[in-house]
This record gives structure tokens, sequence and C-alpha cells, in this order.
């Protein structure tokens, strides 16, 4: 069983469709990003999907134009966009923006034997970033595809893989970690030394 | 003993009212403060005090959220006005504790909040002397509103602002930042809340520890880093002092997770709250007995000094790069953050 899963965030109707910035920067990814999950779906890695799902009693929690809080459990809105979506991947719901913060993802990729994951979605400056440094903080191998990270704003999304790469992650062209997997069948972790 | 189906229930505005409720209440959180709590029931508390000035201070604690890693706001309600007192020099004696409760809020959390008060008033070796607890609908607090107002002693000279002179050192007892990042990446799930705990503590026992083992002026005026963080302290002491404060970016103490924290949020450790963290003014000859007194203390392992007072008559805060380049702190226009004591 595959020791790789890639981690998508946020790729449901209401987050994305939040705006034209969103819209625009998901569909320029979205030809590359599809084809990366179907490539890692094909080679036999795992695909997780974490989905946002908001409370109504979270008063932190983000709501649209007219007070409207989006993403709620059950409403379209909440649904993954189909064509990232897979009937053999996972899927598992959140209520913040790491996947990792009070949900069961770390156990279930433990199970699965998950060593390297491969963080990727919207927004590259919040969930991503988050999810990544949760995942570093618990001992994993973290990558990050530069072409798979969407912002709405693309200095956003610079300063994110920046920041990532500096901190916790290896960020690489979605091609390329594909190929280094092809090649040695592993993606090799990358060292931080703390000060 | 609270029974397990009084801590499942609720708060509901009868326990505000001063009626049988709000007896029950009162006879309830006496009961988990125990020997903590020395008041009477009297309509005021009557205590003794030496001869001489009294420290008196009073702070309201909002946290949000209320209950986190390393502490609550029972804990910060006890260290923040306990942390008041003995910067001055004072040794705090009495607590006075007041709460404004949300309808709906779960006993089992009031419970907590109060265990770790009463925990925190013993470490600190204060006694909570009266109280007051008011009651309010669904949305008009956020579940538990606390104030202290504080009463302290003092065993030897009060330490001031005024009485720090230029080529004084400054120190800090710990890492800063870790309450603010902590509290963020509760309130937003961003995955430091494990790593980065908050630093809320009691400090009256270092600063105790710390004046018996050094002569009485080697630490000339000291804070408690709370709201506004190192920043807003540094440009108090400039204001009041009328000179150039200088500290070095190399010898700040911020922790790798915090800065990683910090850089993702854009916020500035210097602008942080924190919760266990003093700046001392250190007589030059003295720094090193400070700084080894200080360590020697669990609340002080990472004391190091981080700047000093220069005799540059300007009222200013300078940070000294890596690179050596010269900037200055601006002070914030308002607090950077809300609702993180």
């Amino acid at each position: 069983m595959s020791k790789v899963a890639v981690l998508t965030n946020d790729l449901q109707y209401d987050l994305v469709n939040k705006n034209q910035e969103r819209i625009d920067a998901v569909e320029e990814a979205t030809p590359g990003f599809s084809g990366f999950l179907n490539d890692m779906r094909e080679r036999g890695h795992h695909v997780v999907h974490l989905q946002l799902i908001n409370r109504e009693d979270d008063l932190v929690a983000e709501r649209y134009e007219g007070g409207r809080l989006p993403a709620q459990k059950g409403t379209k809105g909440a649904e993954i966009l189909p064509v990232f979506l897979d009937e053999t991947d996972i899927l598992i719901e959140k209520n913040k923006d790491s996947g990792f913060y009070e949900t069961d993802l770390h156990e279930q990729l433990q199970a699965l034997g998950v060593e390297t994951v491969i963080v990727t979605g919207m927004q590259g400056q919040i969930c991503v970033q988050t999810t990544a440094a949760d995942a570093f903080f618990r001992g994993y191998n973290v990558w990050v595809p530069s072409d798979c990270v969407v912002s709405a704003r693309d200095h956003d999304k610079i300063r994110a893989l920046d920041w990532l790469d500096g901190y916790c992650a290896t960020v690489a062209p979605s091609a390329e970690i594909v190929s280094t997997l092809d090649e040695t069948g592993e993606l090799p972790r990358k060292v931080f030394r703390t000060p | 003993m609270a029974t397990d189906s009084f801590l499942d229930q609720q708060i509901v505005l009868d326990h505000g009212t001063g009626a049988r409720l709000s007896r029950e209440l009162v006879e309830f959180m006496v009961g988990v403060l125990g020997d903590v709590y020395i008041g009477e029931m009297e309509d005021s508390a009557m205590l003794p005090v030496p001869a001489g000035n009294i420290a008196m201070t009073t702070d309201s604690f909002v946290v949000d959220p209320p209950f986190f890693g390393n502490g609550d706001i029972g804990k910060i309600a006890v260290c923040g006005t306990v942390n008041d007192l003995a910067v001055v020099g004072a040794e705090p004696l009495y607590l006075t504790l007041a709460m404004i409760l949300e309808t709906g809020l779960p006993i089992r959390r009031l419970h907590q909040a109060l265990v770790s008060l009463r925990d925190t008033a013993k470490e600190a070796g204060v006694k909570i002397v009266a109280g007051d607890t008011k009651v309010v609908g669904p949305g008009e607090a956020d579940g538990i509103f606390l104030n202290t107002t504080g009463i302290g002693v003092f065993h030897r000279a009060p330490k001031r602002m005024t009485d720090v002179r230029a080529g004084d050192r400054i120190v800090l007892s710990g890492p800063i930042g870790n309450h603010t990042v902590h509290l963020l990446s509760v309130r937003e799930g961003l995955g430091f809340e494990k790593n980065v705990l908050s630093d809320c503590a009691p400090l009256n026992g270092m600063i105790d520890a710390l004046e018996e083992a050094v002569p009485a002026d080697a630490v000339r005026s000291m804070r408690d880093v709370t709201r506004g963080g190192l920043s807003a302290v540094l440009h108090e002491y400039a204001a009041a002092l009328g000179r150039t404060l200088r500290i070095e970016d190399a010898a700040l103490p911020v922790d790798f997770e915090t800065r990683m924290a910090a850089d993702m949020l854009g916020i500035n450790p210097l602008n942080c709250a924190n919760e266990g963290c003093l700046a001392l003014f250190v007589d030059p000859d003295s720094v090193d007995s400070v700084l080894k007194t200080l360590r020697a203390h669990p609340y002080g392992e990472r004391a190091v000094v981080i700047g000093e007072v220069t005799d540059r008559a300007v009222k200013a805060v300078e940070l000294v790069g890596e690179d050596g380049k010269v900037s200055e702190i601006e002070e914030l226009q308002g607090a950077e953050l809300p609702r993180l004591c």
C-alpha cells in the first residue's frame, strides 16, 4: 500500500465560487491539478479531500454577504467539485483551517501507513499552509506541488509557497513530483534545522 | 462536593438574581475555591494589612477562547492581577473575583475555570476575599468574563519606571509570542496549538526569589509583557524616561514554531500579548546574577538580555537587525489582536 497521500483542501462549490478571482484561479489550475490527482490515483497513491463544513454555532466562521454561512453540511455548496473527485478518494470533513484540527485525518493516514503527504488546494495562504504545518509537526514528510495550490491573489500564493518552502515543505511542480516518484518510488524528506 | 447532576446544568438568569439559585451557585463556588476563599459573606471584606502603602490594581478578562493549552480564563484572571502587583515590588495578598456569566454556560466549564483559578491562587499565595456574580442573556456576553482586583503590600521599596537609568540592560524572562500564537491557533484551527502553548504563569514567586538574591536596586523596574507585547512595554518606558531603548533582533527569544506562525499570520512577535513573561530593567553590574537567578526558576529558564537603555535623550525604541542595521519600532496605533487576555 502506498505511503503517499495527496491532501486537497476546500475544493468545494461555495468556497470556489465565492468571487471571480477564486473562480478564475481554480479554472486556470484545474487541468494540471486534476491531471495530477489522476496521475497519483493511477500509481496507487491515496487522494484525501479535506472538506470544510462550517458549523452554524462557529462564530469565527466567515459568512458571505447577507450573513449566509457557506459550506454547511448536506448542502450543494459543501460538495467537492466533481472534476477533482473520484469514487476511490477519501473524504474527511473538517471545521477549521487545518485538516488535522479535531478530525481523524491523522488516524486515517496512520492506518494507511502514510509517511508523505502532498498538500494541495485552496487557499494557499490559509488551509494549505496550516494543514502542511500541522502535518510537519506530526512528523510527515510534506510536499507541495506549486501548480496545485490556488489563491485568489497571486501574491498570496507566492508568499505562501515561500513560507512553506522555508519552514516545513518541499515545493516543486507537480510533474517533478510524479517523475521523482516514478524514478525512485519515494519523495526525499527535506531537513529543516530549527535554531 | 458538587454532584454530577449539578455540574451537568447550565447557567440560567436566576443564578444571578440573588435568590435561591444564586445562593446555591455561590455555595458551589465557595466549595470549589476551598481555603483559597476567605470571604465572610459580609457586604465587604475586612482585611488586615501591615502599616504603610498598599498596591492595588484591577483587570478584566475576556480571553477568547476561555479554555486553552496551559491555561484558561481562571488562571489568567489570577496571573494577570498578581503579576501586575508583583512587578511594582508588592507582595500580592488578596484578590476579589467578579464574574459575568452568559446563560447557557455549562456549569462544568465554570467549575473548570474555578479549579484553575483556585490552583493558581494557591501557587501565587493569594486569597480570594470577595466576589460577585452577574448573569446576562444569550449574546450579551461570551460565556464567561472575569474581573479580579488585587491588593498587595510592600516589604521593600516600590519599583517605578522612572528609576531606570541610561546603560541599564533590558532582560526578558522568557520567550515572547507563544500565548498569542496559541490562542489564534485554537480559534482558527491553524495547527500550531499543540506545539505552541500559552506561557500563562504567576510570576510573583520568581520575582521574590530574584529580589532575595540580588541587591535592592539591581532590578530598577519591571513589567509583565501582556497586551501590546514587548513593543508596548518598551514604548511606555521610552516615553517615561525620555530616552531611546535599543534591542537586538538576534537576541529576542522567539520559538521556531512561533516565528513560523507569526510569519504565516503576518503578525510581529514584538506586538504579541504574553501572560508569563517579564521585561526587567537591570543595573549592568548585576545582569549576571539576575540572569542566574531567573534561569534557576522554572518560569525564567530562558531569561536573556535583549538590549539596553541608551543615553540618547529621544523617546524611541530601536531594533538592531542581524545585519547591524538599526530601525525604529513604531508604536501601534491600536491593539493588533483582540481578546487575548
